[in-house]
């Protein structure tokens, strides 16, 4: 016997889900299949969320120390059961999961455990069972790349087993520099474990404003994590006692270290589904082409989230995936916007979102910039912040915001302020005119436009 | 990035109206889109914006055919409609005497055509309209929009409304008063014959002292045209005639050109507007009188 679906939504993670339930809310009959046996995917098992847990354990750790540095309060050395650390991030993990189940409960979403195959343009195999379907949603997501050449060994971890918190090495090695592995070194260091980090390229989270990367890399710097940029692992051997790599580059030597996370990046799951059975285009990087509706090339076969490209961000993701079941429900939808905002949850948080000087630069657009620092926010330094900035990239003629780079504490959340700001056209006037609380941290960004429109009175 | 400002939800809106952004903001010559410019202009604030009137079953009478208006079309009409609601208007007729411009233009024929230059009236008539405004600066002003203030524009910049098979489009040439004849004929040429393919830029609309719409190539003796807020009249022509002039001897055959002008009679009055047309009839007429 063969099952039919009317609206087949392939992986069940931040994209897919959200895809499922736009689907069935719009009134479709939906399924919704994945190999875990809880839902959400990569984001909510083992990524965005897990890590968040560790983030915020490590951060208390960091702020109990900070205080009996001038504060005058002093805490003992904190008392680390790893135990119930994992066990308090599995719970959250798992609170989010089983609401999920929930609320595909609610919507009659059909959920299915298994892995897809296609087997034709209206044809997929699950776990060995044939399905028909009307509609497709690819929304398999992305894994960890392994570098090539090295050893099998329990101590090399990618980001999902350094989430699994197993131990807490002496020495830990982090290849990798990105936002993945700053946000590892930032957990790791703080519960103990002495971090080197090695990053291929000149700075450390590649792409975001240089400003900026400097205060984080002397904030990590100062947490005691070893930073070697323009470094290249060459070697690899796998001892009793340690893992030895080898370096080149500006830092040449060998680190002996307890265990190895690999955060290189992530590469496209889209081959697992074996789209080319279907009919679906998909390139080398294993990346399957859509438009701004998420249309694949084969008609009634969408995709969404990482297997279409970068950024491979969950936020993106769920637009896409709200996007595909609007589409394929008959609506005229599309995700008409580059602005998808970036966020390394490291201690100071580095946030940022549409173009940077350099990007603008690259295009060819007229631009200025215009910075606040956070050592005159009253807020940082009556909540004990450290360094951090909020700079805006405008427009010089029309004064609109092209682009909004902010670190220090929360820089995240103060973030939606600039990517809503760009969405609606605003401009330096505007951010500079709407009355912003004080004393809160997001005056930082109404100061950085009065900075450059030269009516700052705080500075 | 594109660079039409348009909020989300207005670009969700329009996607789903399958408006085309990008376009509808070169049409209305502008950068910013906002929710209203989606659904055809701000209807005109008149008494009898009764739309019962329109609300005909017109086959009962005999065969119909739909055809949806175009955005720009809609757009068009929703700003003539309130022009014509919010502007008291008069229209004020006159005519001037067109030989000396046609001589000119006969005498300067081979130069015209070696310089790649066509030598319109209408380059004259625009040279002549940005004179007269230098002259009359009350002409060349705009009224606040709650009409307490009028401001002298300090600048003369002529709209030219030329007819596109898209619908009515209105470049201008700038600082006409301080361009020659042959600039601003070859301005004229280039605006019109780009404007046909809609490839005027938004920073070659708007900011007009003055309006002129020459409907002399097809015909006519005399209309009354609407004024393009914010300006305060607007000038338009009709065909010239030749007409028996009585020059105290004899009648002598002259081509005369219609003048119809159109003005906002809160700013100006008749007898202004009958000085100025007058001034501006004596400049069509002698056109050295423009040089000086």
């Amino acid at each position: 016997m063969t099952n039919h679906a009317d609206f087949i939504v392939i992986g069940a993670g931040p994209g897919g889900y959200a895809c499922a339930f736009r689907a069935a809310d719009l009134g479709r009959k939906v399924v919704l299949v994945d190999p875990r046996a809880t839902l959400g995917g990569v984001c909510l098992n083992e990524g965005c969320i897990p890590s968040k847990a560790l983030l915020h354990a490590a951060q208390v750790i960091r702020e109990a120390r900070d205080m009996s540095e001038g504060w005058g309060i002093t805490f003992g050395s904190p008392k680390i059961d790893l135990d119930a650390l994992r066990a308090r991030k599995d719970k959250v993990v798992g609170a989010l999961t089983g609401g999920l189940t929930g609320l595909a409960a609610r919507r009659k979403v059909q959920t299915v455990r298994g892995t897809a195959t296609f087997t034709g343009a209206n044809s997929l195999d699950i776990d060995g069972e044939a399905w028909t379907f009307d509609q497709a949603v690819i929304a398999v997501g992305s894994s960890p790349v392994q570098l090539p050449g090295w050893p099998e060994d329990g101590r090399i971890w990618d980001s999902t087993a350094a989430l699994e918190l197993r131990e807490v090495p002496d020495h830990l090695a982090i290849v990798g520099g990105g936002i993945i592995g700053l946000e590892m070194a930032t957990v790791y260091s703080a519960l103990g474990a002495q971090v080197t980090v090695v990053e291929l390229s000149d700075q450390i989270a590649t792409g975001a404003d240089p400003d900026a990367v400097r205060i984080l890399h002397a904030a990590l710097e100062a947490h005691d994590v070893t930073l070697h940029t323009a470094t290249k692992v060459s070697a690899v051997k796998a001892k009793a006692k340690a893992i030895e790599l080898t370096c080149e580059g500006s830092f040449e030597g060998t680190l002996n270290a307890g265990a190895v996370i690999q955060s290189v990046g992530r590469r496209s799951n889209g081959p697992l589904v074996l789209p080319e059975k279907a009919g679906v285009d998909i390139d080398a990087r294993g990346i399957i082409a859509v438009d701004q509706s998420c249309r694949t090339n084969v008609d009634g076969i969408f995709a969404i989230g990482d297997v279409t490209g970068n950024p491979m961000l969950a936020h993106r993701a769920t637009h896409q995936g709200h996007v595909a079941a609007e589409v394929a429900c008959g609506h005229a939808a599309a995700l008409d916007t580059d602005l998808i905002p970036s966020v390394a949850y490291t201690n100071p948080e580095m946030a940022w979102v549409g173009q940077t000087a350099a990007q603008a630069k690259a295009d060819g657009r007229a631009h200025k910039v215009a910075s606040f620092p956070w050592a005159a926010s009253g807020r940082n330094l009556a909540s004990g912040g450290g360094d951090g900035l909020s700079k805006l990239v405008y427009c010089p003629d029309t004064h609109r915001l092209l682009g909004a780079t902010i670190i220090g504490s929360n820089a995240g959340e103060l973030l939606a302020e600039c990517t809503l700001a760009i969405e609606m056209g605003a401009t330096l006037e505007d951010l500079a005119l709407s009355v912003h609380a004080h004393p809160t941290v997001s005056e930082t960004i109404a100061f950085a436009a009065e900075r450059a429109l030269g009516t700052l009175t705080d500075l | 990035m594109t660079e039409i400002i348009a909020a989300p939800s207005v670009r969700s809106l329009a996607r789903e109206k399958g408006i085309d952004i990008e376009k509808l903001a070169r049409d209305l010559g502008r950068t910013t889109i906002a929710r209203e410019d989606l659904s055809g202009g701000a209807p005109a604030p008149s008494q009898n914006n009764n739309a019962a009137y329109w609300d005909v079953d017109h086959a009962q009478y005999g065969p119909v055919t739909e055809e949806p208006m175009s955005r720009f079309a809609m757009v068009a009409a929703g700003n003539l409609g309130a022009a014509n609601a919010a502007i008291p208007q008069v229209t004020h007729h006159d005519r001037a005497d067109g030989s000396a411009i046609e001589t000119l233009r006969s005498e300067l024929k081979t130069e015209a055509q070696a310089r790649g230059v066509k030598l319109t009236a209408l380059a004259f008539q625009v040279k002549a309209l940005a004179c007269a405004l230098r002259d009359f600066p009350r002409f060349n002003a705009s009224l606040s929009p709650e009409g307490k203030t009028l401001f002298l524009k300090g600048y003369v910049h002529i709209g030219i409304a030329v007819d596109t098979v898209h619908g009515l489009m209105v470049p201008v040439i700038r600082d006409a008063d301080k361009k020659g004849l042959w600039q601003i004929a070859a301005e004229i040429g280039d605006l019109a014959s780009r404007a046909q393919s809609r490839k005027v830029g938004p920073d070659e609309m708007g900011g007009a002292s003055m309006t002129i719409t020459n409907l002399g190539g097809i015909g006519g003796t005399a209309f009354t045209p609407i004024v393009n807020p914010p300006e305060l009249a607007i000038l338009g022509l009709t065909r010239s005639e030749i007409t028996p002039v009585w020059d105290g001897e004899s009648f002598r055959p002259v081509p005369m050109i219609p003048l119809d002008l159109s003005y906002d009679h809160r700013v100006i009055n008749g007898a202004d507007a009958a000085r100025f047309v007058s001034h501006l009839a004596g400049l069509l007429g002698e056109p050295r009188r423009m040089m000086i």
